[in-house]
């Protein structure tokens, strides 16, 4: 070892890795089941970035109006533009209402119906009879705080549970032997010391990537650090080039502002004033899937129809709906709106613009939650001891594009599944496979090259450079010229850390040395991201290529891995699940998608 | 942050001896006494003022009726023992020291007794006349 | 007695660094930042930033951010969603308590001072050490009890009146800007909850679909853990959010009155 770190050993049945929504329902899960459980979590679980979603929680309820889970699950997989697995779509769709019951009985403060049901509103993609009715109002709400009520209910949850909490503690790298996980390497950011985790299960549930952009809803912390270890493991991701652009980010701040906005009534101008929408998409308009709306919105501006002094941006109104309404279901925003945007929303549009939001891809996995990679032919080899949930991962329930409030109910379902999987796999209080005596030095190591970096280039300046290529070269409209001169951008990006420089040698609370952890993990991302962008050669989802602008199922109706291995990109593929969970339901065949 | 064994600890430390199961009597006698303080003092400024002059013999004279005795002996009541809570609760906040705290709450208690007793007697003892005109 | 003064090893040295604005700044702002190392062996002090506001974001956060990312990367804090929902950031800004990443940097006259919040020990620069904080919030058993099993599946029905009864409650974010803004809570955190705490207690207590109502009320029944609360109201006049714990603080008193 390079210098001596106090290294502490731990031994468990299951460890998770993050305490968002998933991670918390899963820790809570294993905790239920007997299992002796940690969460180790680089914030203290009620700051992780699940607390930031506002609109709801999918799940056919039927509170409204008539719903079923297969109306549910048919615009979830029109929704995927069909690179969703169809049996983990079923599985997501058909188990929803029972999560949403559960949270319930856990204490989240649902809003309710006047007769005290769970209320519910209409979000974007969600409507009756499977794709021929009219909007559903099926996405469960607690005003539009709904994962902070969500994420704290969870961590209550937990607290009932005996559950290890190992709170501000950084993970920093798996520990795999012969291609099977036995446990996970971590950082006590109080103190620097080293902490060994040996167990039966690792549980990634380690949140999305949104930070590799410039311009993005998601926290700081939003790193992406579970899809870094995975790539340092020699393990694939999964359909990285699908990055969500929401409509709705505040314009300059990136802050979020709830689809439930439109769904409550509210809708998108252009500089004419024009309800532009009813152009794009004639039967869903304002309502109409993330991926539709937010080209929209980039094709107005593009063509000079944008509002403000640059027509840069665009007007969400939601001055004609009540106040009174405005104050009962989305009294979040009206804060944000007027704290970000300086903005009253009672009487004046919100400035808005396409912001990243939300990662499609991930570490893949099947509907348990194990992770899966292609092994000896076979496109569903689980990789012993390890398992994803949550934006981390790619099950892939979401495809080429997630469905508003589709990704609370991912998170509790799967978080509820893997746990489920792991009691089924590992018997309680058995000792987990030994691990070599030096599993941890290749964390250590790296955590000790970083914190003694002496290059020229600081952590933010190379994050920055991140950003600003990824925000250029990886947006809403791409194409093989604009992704080439990405592809080599980010290349360059990825040398550039080996000039890193860090100014901080303590040991704690070292956060110039997290963030610099946090960036490896970011850059080797957003690589494959943009790699296999370009070599999606047509437009699905969110991956829009100008010149392919066509979906081409014959050569693309499967999902995109990528490995990285010394700073190339291999790539691969999967083939897309084309069977469903159950035999209640069939195979929804391919078809255009039209709102 | 440390691990849930140390967390456990803390947990341990917040929860102490448990609760008292007490402080609601304290806190509702501190808002009546003080009610009442305000109800006495008030009668009591006000009749000072009505009175000619401010003579021994006058104010003896005064205090020897009935009508003046008796809320005078309550508001001497009133007003220790809403000295005896709020001295209390200073005593809570800023003595740190569990037997200093101890020491000085029945210093109080003695003290509060003590001028009740003075105080009452004074009142009484002019009230039934036995005092010099 | 309580602790007036600071312990030696707590008060500020005078060999703060400053760090000038660069050539060319328009509009620069000062921002005096409290900063202590652990490892340093040295007491805390405060460094001076010149930053020009024509090329930073609008908030303290971004200040901050800015400061790490260019001037100093040694500068420690806490902070995440920067959109005020997760409480990461709360710090003491020119004498009050909130969250860096919704106070806006020209709402404040003159120069900036930031220090960690008061009365906690400190880790390292503007990050606070809240593991007491947080046990008091689990020693409230802060989730829902019954006795009433749970319908299969379906809903606890709650009356939309019932469930705005929860407004104004729901929606503490744990940041700990009211509890470490308030004098009583300063002298005696050890043993008295605090208005976040008690806040969120009153949560449960006001949940129409809880029923422990009174073996809530019987832990929280204590000379030190509710009745520290002296009205003071700092809770309510610093918290992030604009919720109103001294509010919620008298309707447990109320409560503990009706049953007494």
């Amino acid at each position: 070892m390079p210098e001596a770190y106090k290294l502490v050993d731990h031994v468990y049945d299951a460890v998770v890795v993050g305490a968002g929504g998933s991670g918390l329902r899963a820790t809570m899960g294993l905790a239920e089941a007997g299992l002796r459980t940690a969460c180790i979590t680089k914030v203290f679980p009620t700051r992780s970035h699940t607390v930031a979603a506002q609109g709801g929680i999918a799940a056919a309820l039927g509170n409204m109006g008539p719903d079923h889970w297969t109306w549910h699950m048919y615009d979830t997989v029109k929704g995927s533009d069909w690179l969703g697995d169809q049996d983990a779509i079923e599985y997501l769709c058909r188990e929803a209402p029972a999560a949403v019951y559960e949270l319930e009985h856990f204490g989240v403060p649902f809003s309710r119906t006047p007769d005290g049901r769970i209320y519910q509103r209409a979000f974007g993609g969600m409507t009756q009879n499977m794709g021929a009715g009219p909007p559903a109002q099926r996405t469960c709400a607690a005003a539009d705080r709904t994962g902070h009520a969500m994420l704290h209910a969870l961590y209550q949850q937990s607290l009932k549970h005996d559950a290890d909490f190992f709170i501000e503690y950084f993970a920093i790298d798996l520990i795999m032997v012969d291609g099977a996980c036995r446990g996970v390497v971590a950082l006590c950011m109080e103190d620097g010391s080293i902490h060994r985790f040996r167990a039966h299960a690792v549980v990634l549930a380690t949140g999305g990537y949104g930070r590799c952009y410039f311009s993005a809803t998601s926290a700081h912390t939003c790193t992406g650090d579970g899809g870094g270890m995975v790539l340092r493991a020699g393990l694939p991701l999964q359909d990285m080039e699908f990055v969500q652009f929401h409509p709705t980010g505040i314009y300059g701040a990136g802050v979020l502002i709830t689809e439930g906005a439109r769904g409550e009534g509210g809708y998108l101008t252009n500089a004419a004033g024009e309800r532009f929408m009813e152009r794009y998409a004639p039967s869903a308009k304002d309502l109409a899937s993330r991926d539709v709306v937010s080209r929209a919105m980039a094709q107005e501006i593009r063509e000079g129809r944008g509002v403000g002094k640059e027509r840069d941006h665009i007007h969400l109104h939601l001055d004609h709906i009540d106040p009174r309404i405005l104050a009962e279901r989305l009294p979040g925003i009206t804060e944000t709106a007027r704290i970000f945007a300086g903005v009253d929303i009672t009487r004046a549009p919100i400035p808005v613009v396409p912001t990243v939001h939300y990662n499609m891809g991930g570490i893949p996995t099947n509907y348990w939650g194990e992770v899966v990679t292609v092994r000896d032919g076979d496109p569903d080899a689980v990789v012993p001891g390890l398992f994803a949930v949550g934006e981390a991962a790619c099950v892939s329930v979401h495809g080429a594009n997630r469905l508003g409030s589709n990704s609370l109910i991912d998170l509790v379902v799967f978080g509820r599944a893997c746990a489920k999987r792991i009691a089924t796999l590992v018997k309680p209080m058995t000792p987990p496979p030994p691990v070599p005596r030096d599993s941890a030095d290749f964390a250590i190591a790296r955590v000790d090259a970083l914190r003694h970096a002496r290059g020229g280039s600081p952590t933010a300046r190379i994050r920055l450079a991140m950003q600003k290529t990824m925000q250029a070269n990886c947006g809403v409209f791409r194409n093989a010229e604009v992704l080439d001169e990405g592809c080599a951008r980010i290349d360059a990006v990825y040398q550039q850390m080996a000039d890193i420089g860090l100014a901080d040698r303590s040991l704690v609370f070292n956060t110039d040395l997290i963030e610099a952890l946090e960036l490896e993990n970011m850059v080797a991302q957003a690589v494959v991201t943009m790699h296999s962008a370009r070599a999606r050669t047509e437009s699905r989802g969110a991956h829009m290529r100008e010149d392919y602008p066509a979906r081409d199922d014959e050569n693309w109706m499967k999902h995109s891995l990528a490995w990285f291995r010394d700073g190339r990109v291999e790539l691969g593929t999967r083939p897309v699940h084309t069977w469903t969970f159950s035999d209640e339901v069939e195979y929804i065949r391919p078809k255009a998608r039209v709102y | 942050m440390g691990p849930a064994a140390r967390s456990g600890t803390d947990l341990k430390r917040v929860r102490g001896l448990g609760a008292a199961h007490a402080g609601v009597h304290h806190w509702w006698a501190q808002r009546v006494t003080a009610a009442a303080n305000l109800l006495l003092g008030i009668w009591l400024v006000a009749s000072l003022l009505w009175l000619p002059d401010f003579s021994r013999a006058a104010v003896v004279a005064w205090v020897g009726q009935p009508w003046v005795a008796v809320p005078l002996a309550l508001l001497v009541g009133s007003a220790t023992w809403h000295m005896r809570l709020g001295v209390q609760v200073m005593l809570e906040d800023y003595v740190r020291d569990e037997g200093l705290r101890r020491l000085l709450l029945i210093l109080l208690d003695f003290y509060a007794v003590g001028v009740a007793a003075v105080g009452l007697f004074a009142v009484l003892k002019i009230a039934f006349g036995a005092a010099d005109a | 007695m309580a602790r007036f003064t600071l312990p030696p090893n707590s008060r500020i040295a005078a060999n703060g660094k400053t760090h000038p604005a660069p050539p060319g700044a328009k509009r620069t702002k000062t921002f005096r930042i409290y900063r202590w190392s652990p490892e340093s062996g040295e007491n805390p002090r405060f460094d001076t930033f010149e930053i020009d506001l024509d090329d930073c974001g609008p908030m303290v956060l971004d200040a901050l951010i800015k400061i790490k990312g260019e001037v100093d990367p040694t500068l420690t804090f806490r902070r995440s969603c920067r959109e005020g929902i997760c409480g990461s950031c709360a710090m003491n800004i020119d004498g009050t308590n909130t969250l860096a990443c919704t106070k806006a940097i020209e709402d404040i006259r003159g120069t900036v001072t930031i220090t960690p919040l008061p009365h906690l020990e400190v880790i390292k620069d503007l990050v606070p050490d809240l593991r007491h904080f947080y046990a008091q919030y689990a020693s409230i058993r802060p989730w829902l009890q019954t006795v009433t099993p749970a319908p299969h599946m379906k809903e606890r029905l709650q009356s939309p009146e019932d469930r705005a009864k929860l407004d104004g409650l729901y929606e503490c974010i744990l940041c700990a800007c009211c509890s470490t803004s308030c004098p009583s809570y300063w002298w005696n955190s050890d043993r008295f909850l605090g208005p976040a705490i008690l806040l969120q207690a009153y949560r449960w207590l006001a949940d129409s679909r809880d029923e422990m109502t009174g073996e809530r009320l019987d832990q929280l029944e204590d000379p030190f853990r509710l009745y520290r609360c002296h009205t003071i109201m700092n809770c309510a006049t610093v918290c992030p959010k604009g919720l109103n714990p001294a509010k919620a603080i008298a309707e447990i008193k109320k409560m503990m009155l009706e049953r007494a």
